[in-house]
């Protein structure tokens, strides 16, 4: 959709159609300021009819305590967005963590003889010097990801 | 009343992004009726409704410091509450226009002028008669009817809250209307 900020409202072509336009503006004016015009015609008056109708609040509202409530939780910060943990949530997930910790020892215990040597020869010598220039930048990622966390956490908490 | 309005606005602006107590509160009792129209009217279940009024809030919460006064913060925060509103319906698939306000359905030409309607409203058959017709509008004409009639906006501060042409809203308005007059008209036979 494109973005119209001009004041203009162009008349129609038909000017039938803007000649009923005209009697539904007036008799939304007539609504809006609760004054009725003696002797309109069954158009106008229809136009009444509606206009008022469309004035009138929807049945349903807001709770009362809409803002308030509102507020609070934005003070409270993001919990709306984390999800609520159901209550096994947390052990199952200890439970499935513990689970592939010990398959993973007990793949390690079995084939690792025949994988971990290929692994050792490709890892750099701990005194190469890409060895330390991959620790620098290592170094360099996480001091980056801790500065870019600082804000938005201040932010999100509202301070 | 420009003038007093923009600077209302820059102070509650001013206040609820220095977190100062009670500002986001006046914040949303001030706009939450504008919110709740837009939206209310729009997806019509009360329950999405209110929720989506709540996530309207919270970006509005999120992004004010984005907020640069260039617009009134009415429109800023309908605009919000309307591009809320249209995604949900895009996501539940739900036709924004019908297809009978494209082809102007409801003719001028077919639509008779000896008839009461105000007597007719007065009775309480022809008040719901004038909700369903209401209801059976589609949802932007149902929320630009809302918003001009009963908030009161002015046309081109509508075409900045939902990005439509001064031209497009009045053709919307006008049909709409148009075809209220025409249904309540069909309640009783007398269409022309």
């Amino acid at each position: 959709m494109t973005e119209h900020t001009d004041q203009y409202i162009p008349p129609f072509r038909n000017a039938v159609h803007e000649r009923e336009w005209l009697a539904q503006e007036a008799a939304m004016r007539q609504a809006n300021q609760q004054s009725d015009l003696p002797g309109a015609d069954a158009r106008d008056a229809s136009y009444r009819v509606i206009a008022r109708r469309l004035r009138e609040e929807p049945a349903e509202r807001l709770p009362a305590d809409f803002a308030e409530q509102l507020a609070r939780q934005v003070v409270a910060g993001p919990a709306r967005t984390a999800a609520p943990r159901l209550p096994g949530e947390s052990i199952l997930t200890a439970v499935l963590l513990g689970v592939l910790a010990v398959a993973t020892g007990v793949v390690v215990a079995l084939y690792g003889s025949t994988w971990l040597p290929s692994f050792t020869l490709v890892l750099p010598h701990p005194r190469a010097p890409a060895a330390v220039l991959l620790l620098a930048f290592a170094g360099c990622l996480g001091a980056s990801w801790l500065l870019a966390r600082w804000p938005s956490h201040g932010r999100r908490f509202g301070g | 009343m420009d003038d007093i309005r923009n600077s209302n606005d820059r102070e509650l602006v001013d206040a609820v992004l220095a977190n100062r107590p009670g500002a986001f509160e006046r914040l949303v009792r001030e706009y939450q009726g504008l919110c709740w129209h837009i939206i209310q009217r729009m997806v019509r279940n009360p329950e999405d409704a209110r929720e989506l009024c709540q996530d309207t809030f919270l970006r509005v919460h999120q992004c004010l410091h984005q907020y640069r006064h260039e617009s009134a913060l009415k429109s800023w925060i309908g605009r919000i509450a309307w591009t809320i509103a249209l995604r949900h319906l895009q996501r539940k698939r739900i036709p924004l226009l019908d297809l009978a306000d494209e082809d102007g359905a409801f003719a001028l030409e077919n639509i008779g002028d000896g008839f009461d309607l105000e007597l007719s409203y007065a009775e309480e058959e022809g008040r719901r008669h004038l909700n369903q017709a209401i209801e059976q509008l589609s949802p932007i004409q149902r929320t630009l009817l809302t918003l001009y009639h009963l908030e009161e906006v002015p046309i081109p501060e509508i075409a900045r809250i939902t990005g439509l042409a001064n031209g497009t809203i009045k053709s919307h308005l006008f049909r709409a209307r148009l075809r209220l007059r025409g249904a309540l008209q069909a309640r009783t036979g007398v269409a022309a």
